[in-house]
């Protein structure tokens, strides 16, 4: 039996008929054609499918989609604020050459934001630690490490820029 | 040295951003009207008969469109191999037989996924199960189960190499050493599983986007197995999430996406899961290595002989390759005045090996510079010294098979010694601790042509407008190593242009120019690059000659392309936009567009490549002596690629590499049970994750290769061999534990600190 | 990698819950928060004809300390919110340590410590750190509720004292003894997404120098996470020397029955065993009496 579930991802509202056995991945993937969280394993060891619900990261690979209900989900193409800008995560691993091929990219995002959003100024470790569970084997991850130190210190700064204003 | 604007910064990569959005598409996220679901039925045993094959109930479901069998396709096999038909072994589903678990036997498209699943189990096979065989050495016994009809002895391929007179130099040797290495299959585990989508067109033609190296290779193949024309097949490469070797050779899922396309007339798409890939994926050789090196007193190497088994599996896949590097890397890196090599490739039951990151230099250089530490310390030389003293350069000579052009080698070691403080920190080691070197030496891409391509080996196409900007084409594939940032970044800098100037669009065979063998053997940056920059002259040449009509300027002028310009180079005035004279050009040939080609192949480069990459690692480790656990601390390595295009990309590649190597030392492994593979997830193939990684420093040798593109050759693919004998040789020091047999566990450790204690008992 | 057919209910509180186990019978399934329960069924492992989560039933989201009762972690509270509570940090630092070995961010942002323990992996991080501080399952059914020690939970890989028609609502841990201190240590070849190859808890309580009490529990080296009790009884009521830990090693290697299989040797095991059992006793004795 389908369930009827309503939810909301990057600000967008959608209802949906789903089958129970869906998961949100697929969902999000065949459903909703947002196809910028990928499916590495589909059992949660990699990390490429990583998106947020209510505020914090999950394997959509593992999550059901009728367990979304009412719930509010932000994946990779909802991290930038504009097709212009670049939300400051995104910009430091375009500029210090974190995304080789590009399939843990959106995984690796969404764990840097999930850090990010509770540590302001991780340290090396806490962000190898944060990343841990999130497999590339292109970069040999130091360039994604030096992404989210670049990301957090921009975001420090431009917070601060909040404040003054 | 030539200055370079372009060449040698840090661009960010053309993809970068699309990527970093979520907007780059990859072949399983396309999705056309009326698409069909397909999946592969795999064989459950290692080797049988297929007596008979019921798909009528699968059929039948509700949903599904199609099922084929072998029986269907025109059963004609396939291989990289083309110019030996002999080696091309392969049906894209099993004829007859199966050879290992997982072999391909059956395929379903439906209109969902589910219903695909579903519908394998409904597919009857009846199997009658043949003896197996799982390890080289049974596998070549007399009597031993005979896997390919045409192959009794298992043995597909043989390959030797002789020069000089080995059995002398032995004689004449002080010193002699003889040892057996084993190494172990590893995963590519590029994060993208295998997907391919396939469209049959009203007219005709087969396209199909898929993930792969090389989509020359796969147009022509699947063209050959589909019974099609060449030209009746266009294979497009979306972006790829990583490759590694893994995705080289035209697929089973290929195939049947394009031939279900077109019995079904509705596109299909076929995506494995990471099981299938586990269990069924290509992967790196395992070998067999025995290796006898002879030395003077003063540690001068003599002679070398070496016997190379390597374990390919079900099928030869990119198996005879390997075996005819692998010998050719046993040269490398040191002079051997008498090389002796044998090599065979031999088939067993298990999931086909094939190309994977270095290419048979992982293996072979396991066993080289391992070798070369136990040597050091039996003869008392510092293994930095004994390696100075053999060490390559510029200008030698490997009979037969190639002259060494550029080399950074000797450089390379001396740095590597220096920035690791390897001399103090040797002599200064606590118990536990432990510091080795290895090293490396790769190709730039393969002279050889087994492929048997009638193309050159690569092409592009430079097509130049007057608004200023040029749109490069090339067949050239962008796997996720960033080739084509570094093909526009070479034309940016030969054309004086910037980046923003270049769109690119590649890797499409209808499309770019033929040909391009593919990503493979580091060959895209020598190779690709040296046709833009073909391409890119024939078009300042006409440029050139506008801008001389036009300010009537006397031969001798020598004129450029920089900054956006062309002109004179000694009065600048004299000259105009690259758009106006792209304009002029036209204008002279009454509008015809601007547009060259440029191709580049080869040539008396000897037997194997162009152009020789060289590096050297030195890996500090620390090993808990009651767990055997390793923590590699830190990294240092210092190579040669010649001219750096991109340092970033350089890096990249680099820490990716010691990822793959630490992997391959320490923890990554296929655990099997005969023909079985046991663990077929993450979660039990254990691949480094961040906080593996140690802390590493890198220095670029300074060398300029004449026969690269800007003085650039490989970087990256070779520095997947220096890792894992870097940390074995660390590991030694701190433990006394001499890994002869890949990977590095803690249990062996443990036991040999048990041995070694109970010896001083 | 499909996901079998089965219908999906999310009631909104207990009662409604365990009259859907009741109705649905044997083949309905408890899920929280899906990390094993979906891997399971995606391997075709687990089949079940419903599953009823426990998500949205508010009573079972809830993680509290008292001073006087302990600490309770009801059946939803996730791994990652118990990582990382005042409560816990201050009181059951080995729980958060075991938790924080495990898997990685999202899988702790998704499951659960009663989840992990329902699994009941005989590599079950949570489950030796919970046993050795004397923790209490509690089950609900329609007509009651009762709770067992955590020791007795176990009957097997994957195999519970939980009967069908039952909830595990929470997990009760008792305020730790004075003088007490738990430790738990695991190895594995990495550092991330891993599961134990060997997980060893301790709690110990002192009295001067002399170990009143000890306990210990060994992971992924039994069918269920085992009590070394002929280890315990070794060491409780002795004096504390280097000699002491030294036997409980190779008391608790020997009494450990580790199997081979795809992520170590029994042998390796077992000397594995002896490494963190002695390891866990020094870091949980200079715990206890550092407070």
């Amino acid at each position: 039996m389908k369930h009827h579930i309503k939810f909301k991802v990057n600000g967008d509202e959608y209802s949906l008929a789903v089958d129970p056995w869906r998961t949100l991945n697929e969902m999000l993937r065949e459903d909703l054609n947002l196809t910028g969280t990928k499916l590495g394993c589909g059992t949660g060891d990699c990390g490429a499918c990583s998106v947020m619900v209510d505020g914090r990261t999950v394997s959509s690979c593992l999550t059901l989609a009728v367990s979304v209900d009412g719930k509010t989900i932000r994946t990779v193409e909802g991290l930038a604020p504009s097709g212009e800008e670049l939300h400051p995560i995104q910009e430091a691993f375009v500029k210090t050459g974190a995304i080789q091929c590009g399939f843990c990219t959106s995984g690796m995002e969404m764990a840097a934001l999930n850090l990010l959003s509770k540590n302001p100024s991780p340290t090396e470790k806490e962000i190898r630690a944060g990343l841990s569970g999130h497999l590339c084997r292109c970069t040999g991850y130091n360039q994604i490490v030096e992404a989210v130190a670049v990301a957090a210190e921009k975001m420090r700064q431009t917070r601060l820029a909040e404040e003054e204003k | 040295m030539k200055q370079f604007s372009i060449v040698g910064t840090d661009v960010p990569r053309n993809d970068a951003e699309a990527k970093a959005r979520g907007s780059a598409i990859y072949t399983d996220d396309i999705k056309l009207p009326g698409m069909l679901y397909g999946r592969i039925l795999r064989s459950p045993f290692p080797h049988a008969r297929i007596k008979r094959i019921d798909t009528s109930r699968a059929s039948s479901l509700t949903g599904v469109k199609c099922v084929i069998t072998g029986e269907d396709t025109p059963k004609i096999k396939y291989g990289n191999w083309r110019l030996f038909p002999d080696t091309q072994d392969e049906y894209p589903l099993a004829i007859d037989k199966v050879r290992f678990i997982g072999d391909e036997v059956a395929a379903v498209a439906a209109t969902d996924k589910d219903i695909a699943e579903e519908a394998l189990e409904l597919i009857h096979v009846e199997y009658e199960e043949l003896p197996a065989v799982f390890d080289v050495e049974s596998a070549m016994q007399p009597g031993a189960p005979i896997i390919h009809d045409y192959c009794p002895s298992n043995v597909s391929v043989n390959r030797k190499i002789e020069y000089g007179d080995v059995e002398k130099g032995f004689a004449e040797s002080d010193y002699i050493r003889e040892d057996t290495f084993t190494v172990h299959a590893v995963s590519h585990a590029y994060l993208e599983p295998c997907a391919a989508l396939a469209q049959a067109d009203l007219d005709g033609r087969v396209t199909l986007w898929t993930s792969t190296q090389t989509p020359y290779i796969v147009q022509c193949l699947l063209a050959s197995t589909l019974n099609m024309r060449e030209n009746d097949v266009r294979v497009i490469k979306p972006f790829v999430g990583g490759g590694f070797g893994g995705k080289m050779e035209l697929r089973t899922w290929e195939f049947c996406a394009a031939f279900m396309a077109k019995l079904t007339g509705r596109p299909v798409k076929f995506t494995l899961s990471r099981t299938e890939e586990f269990l069924a994926g290509r992967r790196r050789h395992p070998m067999k290595l025995r290796s006898k090196v002879g030395f003077k007193k003063d540690g001068t190497l003599v002679a070398k002989d070496l016997r190379i088994l390597l374990d390919g599996g079900g099928y030869n896949a990119m198996g005879p390759t390997a075996t005819f590097l692998c010998g050719n890397f046993g040269a490398m890196l040191y002079r051997y005045p008498n090389y002796r090599f044998h090599g065979e490739h031999v088939y067993t039951n298990k999931p086909p090996a094939s190309a994977m990151r270095g290419f048979g230099a992982p293996q072979s250089l396991y066993a080289t510079e391992t070798q070369m530490n136990i040597a050091a310390e039996e003869l008392g030389i510092d293994p930095i010294d004994l390696r100075l003293k053999n060490a390559q350069v510029s200008g030698d000579e490997i009979p037969d098979v190639a002259t060494i052009s550029s080399c950074g080698f000797v450089e390379s070691i001396k740095a590597v010694a220096e920035m690791s403080g390897w001399k103090e920190k040797r002599k200064n080691l606590k118990p536990g601790q432990g510091i080795g070197i290895g090293c490396y030496s790769f190709i730039s891409g393969g002279v050889f042509n087994w492929f048997n391509t009638q193309y050159p080996f690569s092409a592009a196409e430079v097509r130049a407008f007057s608004d200023g900007t040029v749109h490069l084409l090339t067949m050239a594939s962008d796997i996720g190593q960033g080739s084509d940032t570094v093909l526009k970044q070479i034309l940016a800098e030969e054309l004086g242009l910037t980046m923003e100037d270049i769109r690119i669009t590649s890797a499409d065979t209808a499309m770019t120019p033929q040909a391009d063998l593919g990503s493979w053997g580091s060959r895209v940056t020598l190779m690709a690059g040296n046709a833009v920059i073909d391409a890119a002259r024939k078009i300042k040449q006409q440029l050139f000659g506008a801008v001389s009509a036009r300010f009537n300027l006397n031969v001798i002028h020598e004129i450029e392309c920089k900054n956006g310009r062309v002109q004179s180079k000694v009065k600048s005035k004299y000259g105009m936009s690259f758009g106006e004279a792209v304009a002029m050009v036209q204008k002279a040939n009454r509008g015809e567009p601007l547009v060259a080609r440029g191709s580049y192949t080869p040539r008396d480069k000897g037997l194997v490549t162009p152009a020789f990459g060289f590096g050297a690692q030195v890996a500090e480790v620390e090993v808990d002596r009651e767990t055997g656990l390793v923590e590699v601390k830190h990294m240092w390595t210092a190579h040669d690629c010649g001219t750096v295009i991109n340092p970033r990309s350089v890096e990249g590649q680099l820490a990716g590499s010691i990822q793959m190597g630490l992997g391959y030392a320490l923890s990554e492994q296929f655990v099997m049970d005969g023909g079985t593979t046991l663990n077929t997830d993450f979660a039990d193939y254990k691949m480094p994750m961040a906080m593996d990684m140690p802390p590493s420093e890198v220095v670029h040798v300074d060398t300029y290769e004449p026969e690269g593109p800007m003085g650039a050759k490989e970087c990256g693919e070779g520095l997947a061999s220096p890792t894992a004998p870097a940390i074995s040789d660390a590991v030694y020091h701190a433990t006394g534990y001499r890994c002869m047999d890949l990977p590095i566990t803690p249990e062996k450790i443990l036991k040999s600190l048990e041995n070694g204690r109970s010896q001083e008992k | 990698m499909r996901l079998p057919r089965f219908e999906y209910f999310a009631p909104k509180t207990l009662k409604e819950a365990l009259n859907l186990l009741a109705d649905q019978g044997e083949g309905a399934h408890v899920m929280a928060g899906g990390t094993d329960i979906v891997v399971k069924m995606n391997h075709g492992r687990l089949k079940p004809k419903a599953i009823v989560a426990l998500e949205a039933i508010d009573e079972l989201d809830h993680i509290h300390f008292r001073a006087t009762d302990g600490l309770t972690i009801g059946a939803t509270a996730r791994l990652a919110d118990v990582a990382s509570h005042p409560d816990v940090l201050n009181h059951y630092p080995a729980l958060a340590e075991a938790i924080l070995t495990m898997a990685n961010v999202e899988v702790r942002n998704m499951g659960t410590v009663v989840g992990n323990l329902c699994n009941a992996a005989p590599s079950a991080d949570c489950a030796p750190p919970l046993i050795v501080m004397g923790a209490q399952v509690v089950l609900s059914r329609l007509n009651g509720e009762r709770s067992l020690p955590l020791d007795q939970f176990f009957k097997g890989p994957g195999l519970t004292a939980m009967e069908p028609g039952e909830v595990v609502t929470s997990i009760s841990v008792p305020v730790p003894p004075a003088g007490s201190a738990a430790s738990y240590k695991r190895i594995s070849g990495r550092c991330g997404v891993d599961i134990a190859a060997v997980g060893v808890g301790a709690m110990v309580m002192f009295d001067g120098d002399i170990c009143k009490e000890a306990r210990i529990v060994l992971g992924a080296v039994a069918p269920i996470p085992m009590r070394a009790t002929k280890t315990e009884d070794l060491v409780q009521g002795r004096q504390w020397t280097p000699d002491l830990i030294e036997k409980a090693g190779q008391e608790a290697s020997e009494e450990s029955k580790p199997i081979s299989d795809v992520r170590a040797s029994a042998q390796w095991r077992k000397a594995m065993v002896a490494v963190l059992t002695r390891r866990v006793l020094q870091e949980a004795q200079a715990r206890a009496t550092r407070s």
